[in-house]
């Protein structure tokens, strides 16, 4: 017996795939980054398209200053949590540009959008309250919702009918209601019906927080994000996001449009004993914000939205089996683990980076060849990306002979 | 009230998609461990048992449930409330 007798299973499977591609698929390393949607391993160039780089702001050259000026002026760490180290004037103004962005009086921010989520579901909510979830919620919703001391129930995901009939089961009612949905969902690249979602959770007298982690900066008239697009963004209760891909930098924030929210602060244990973002991240996501609510940011949204019509057509063309209508992510759902692996590693070792997306992780057990695109791609590297998944087409019967081979 | 019978016929029954290779399932199969279940699909499996029963299974609960059995009987319990 030993502490690692419980990882069989996953060993197991990881050794299984690690047989047939000879490589670890959840840890790919990269020998250099050049750039936006370039990278290499060894001496391959490979097209990056599984970065959630939304708008490609990471190499942005205001972005870049602006990180290098705060390190100058303030350092590299802020070696505590604002409670006990202090609160740098950086957190102070992306606080209020972001609550400027989304017209609300609160915003709070924290060292990553995983532990965004953490703070405030555990930290709005206490036993009495009930949480409702909807079924295809990110781990870190549901890791928050461990953290919460609230019942939660899950909800079909996208059914604004499920949650209603899940809300009305519910007799008697000691605490509050709180509503998790998302904006875009990272896996499949489908969207909530959010003005459903509000009708429904404001009846019940509940309230709506939604993560738009992978939709701020992308959707919008300002690139508020899905909320903003289906104009009801003044009656969202608390809508999150996250730093590490529109705002290319790490981090992540919640806005509401209750001014009560700031006395959050004092109790969301992931927002009390943690390190605060450093400077040098927040000043980079402050110069994403100025860039996302821009003309030039209406550009990039431009761009990335006439890449993902470019790239789903294209896609479905060669008859991929595509998970939702277009978006800046787009999967190709596999017929399972073993296949999806090796068509996985074959793209990577043609120059394609895209994600492998495998259970728990996805929904409906999927596995996925999942990609997430860029406003920094051209016209033509998505004409490569379409290329590369013809070629893999093309190279299916040897692939599933190898797969027979190592099989025996 | 549904008996103990009734109850495991149909998570038996609700169970099928997720059990492709028809392992048999008893009162003391573990959901995970034996039938090998993703963590993910033993929530969907019980949205089926609470639309079924008309009851709330909160997600907490389902994270202390690891045999057939003890769903059953956590449904049971629930029904009856
Ligand atoms: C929906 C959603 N929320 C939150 C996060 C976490 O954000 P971060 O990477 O900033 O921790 C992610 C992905 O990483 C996500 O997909």
């Amino acid at each position: 017996m030993s502490l690692w007798d419980k990882y069989g299973t996953i060993q197991g499977r990881l050794d299984n795939v690690k047989k047939l591609i000879n490589r670890d698929p959840l840890g790919v390393e990269f020998d250099d980054i050049m750039g936006r949607t370039r990278g290499r391993i060894g001496n391959r160039e490979i097209i990056l398209a599984g970065t959630n780089n939304y708008l490609g702001l990471t190499f942005d050259e205001d972005c870049m200053i602006a990180a290098k000026d705060a390190i100058d002026a303030h350092g590299t760490g802020t070696t505590g949590s604002r409670v006990a180290n202090g609160t740098y004037t950086e957190h102070v103004e992306l606080e209020r540009a972001l609550a400027d962005h989304f017209k609300m009086p609160s915003c709070i921010v924290f060292s990553t959008g995983y532990q965004t989520n953490l703070a405030a579901i555990s930290g709005l909510t206490n036993k009495d309250d009930i949480i409702f979830m909807d079924a295809d919620a990110h781990a870190c919703i549901i890791d928050g919702t461990r953290l919460s001391e609230a019942s939660t129930i899950r909800f079909r995901h996208n059914s604004p009918e499920d949650l209603d009939k899940r809300m009305s089961r519910i007799k008697e009612k000691k605490g509050e209601f709180f509503v998790i949905i998302e904006g875009l969902y990272s896996m499949f690249g489908d969207i909530a019906p959010i003005d459903e979602f509000l009708d429904v959770t404001h009846k019940h007298g509940g309230y709506l927080y939604i993560d738009e982690a992978h939709s701020y900066g992308v959707f919008g008239e300002t690139g508020c994000g899905l909320a903003e697009a289906q104009g009801v963004m003044d009656r969202v209760d608390f809508i999150a996001g996250t730093f590490s891909k529109s705002l290319a930098s790490i981090g992540g924030f919640c806005v509401s449009k209750h001014p009560e929210f700031e006395i959050a602060r004092k109790v969301m244990r992931p927002y009390l004993f943690t390190a605060s973002p450093t400077p040098s991240n927040v000043s980079a996501a402050l110069a994403a914000v100025g860039k996302i609510n821009s003309d030039y940011g209406n550009e990039l949204r431009q761009n990335i939205w006439d890449r993902a019509t470019q790239l789903h057509k294209g896609l479905a063309d060669l008859g991929y089996d595509l998970c939702a209508e277009p978006s800046p992510v787009i999967a190709a759902r596999r017929p399972n683990e073993v296949i999806c692996a090796m068509e996985w590693n074959w793209l990577l070792e043609n120059g394609l980076y895209v994600n492998l997306a495998v259970p728990p992780g996805t929904p409906q057990s999927s596995s996925l060849l999942r990609i997430s695109l860029s406003a920094a791609h051209t016209e033509d590297d998505v004409n490569q990306i379409i290329g590369k998944f013809a070629e893999l087409k093309d190279v299916q019967p040897q692939l599933m002979e190898n797969l027979m081979k190592l099989a025996g | 009230m549904p008996d103990h019978d009734e109850i495991f016929a149909k998570v038996c029954e609700l169970l099928k998609p997720y059990n492709p290779e028809n392992r048999p399932i008893t009162m003391q199969s573990g959901i995970v461990s034996d039938l090998e279940v993703d963590s993910v699909a033993v929530f969907d499996l019980v949205m089926g048992l609470e639309d079924h029963y008309d009851v709330s299974i909160p997600m907490e609960m389902v994270s202390d449930i690891k045999t057939v059995g003890e769903l059953c009987s956590a449904i049971k319990q629930l029904a009856e409330e």
